[in-house]
């Protein structure tokens, strides 16, 4: 753990949010695809019967009722599901947003020349974006938890080469959401 | 208390008035601090009403977060599904 904190309160309301880059860029692949899960879904006009991550992102709202869960699934799925990706969408935005900044005073670096001194980003959120960032890391967390079958008791039953890679990233996307939570949290 | 009916069918008019619940089921991903901050922002609880719900939620499984009307506990419900919380509404008592 760096010693300096990861969100810090502006007096704007904003929120500061300082990103190793190997950590922006993590982020950014993991948000990438799940937007492209999302948008997939979004085209799938079985949704409404779909489980495995659906399932999951989109719950049966009715325990003992199959008619209305489904009924109600066929009317809030298409929304949820946009909303979803807009989330997604709004972390996409902030991450590249920062790029963009950064970009500014290397204009003439090449691809692939910076990884020795690349520095930590910043990123600013404002109160939306926030909101759009706790969702989506849940959206994120929920995704790689369907992944690594991990089962009710909270125990990962995916064993292949993936598997540690995969965990360390849920693990930190929890500090992450963890650090988040506490942060507007005062 | 008083009696009002004794037929049998009038009790089922009854039941239509009974009230309907929203509520949240434990999972094994979203952390603890999520779940009572979501209770805290969304249904405007204290503090201390969030912590309780949520130590309801990951001690028993579950817990009523919300009583009400059929279709203001499908708009939490929904709402609690774009949170990613595990959400269902139900007739209260079942």
């Amino acid at each position: 753990m760096s010693g300096l904190r990861r969100f810090t309160t502006q007096p704007s309301g904003s929120l500061l949010a300082r990103f190793e880059p190997i950590e922006a860029d993590l982020l950014r692949l993991a948000t990438t695809q799940l937007l492209e899960m999302l948008d997939s879904g979004a085209n799938d006009p079985q949704i409404a019967a779909s489980d495995g991550i659906f399932g999951r992102l989109l719950p049966a709202a009715y325990r003992d009722d199959d008619e209305a869960a489904s009924e109600f699934r066929r009317f809030t799925a298409t929304e949820l599901l946009d909303r979803k990706a807009q989330n997604a969408q709004v972390v996409l935005n902030s991450l590249d947003l920062r790029e963009a900044d950064a970009a500014t005073p290397e204009t003439d670096t090449a691809p692939g020349d910076d990884s020795e001194d690349r520095q930590p980003v910043t990123i600013s959120l404002d109160p939306d974006a926030v909101q759009a960032w706790l969702r989506s890391l849940t959206d994120l967390r929920l995704t790689l938890a369907d992944r690594l079958q991990i089962s009710p008791d909270g125990v990962v039953h995916l064993s292949g080469d993936d598997t540690p890679f995969l965990r360390e990233l849920y693990e930190w996307l929890g500090m992450l959401q963890e650090e988040l939570v506490y942060a507007i949290d005062v | 208390m008083t009696q009002t009916t004794e037929h049998t069918e009038l009790r089922e008019d009854v039941s239509l008035d009974r009230p309907w619940v929203t509520l949240v089921w434990d999972d094994p991903v979203n952390l603890m601090s999520y779940v009572s901050y979501v209770f805290r922002s969304y249904f405007g609880v204290s503090p201390k009403q969030a912590e309780r719900l949520m130590l309801q939620v990951h001690n028993n499984g579950r817990a009523v977060v919300a009583t009400g009307n059929r279709e203001s506990m499908e708009r939490h419900v929904e709402a609690m599904h774009g949170y990613g919380l595990m959400a269902t509404l139900a007739k209260a008592d079942e």
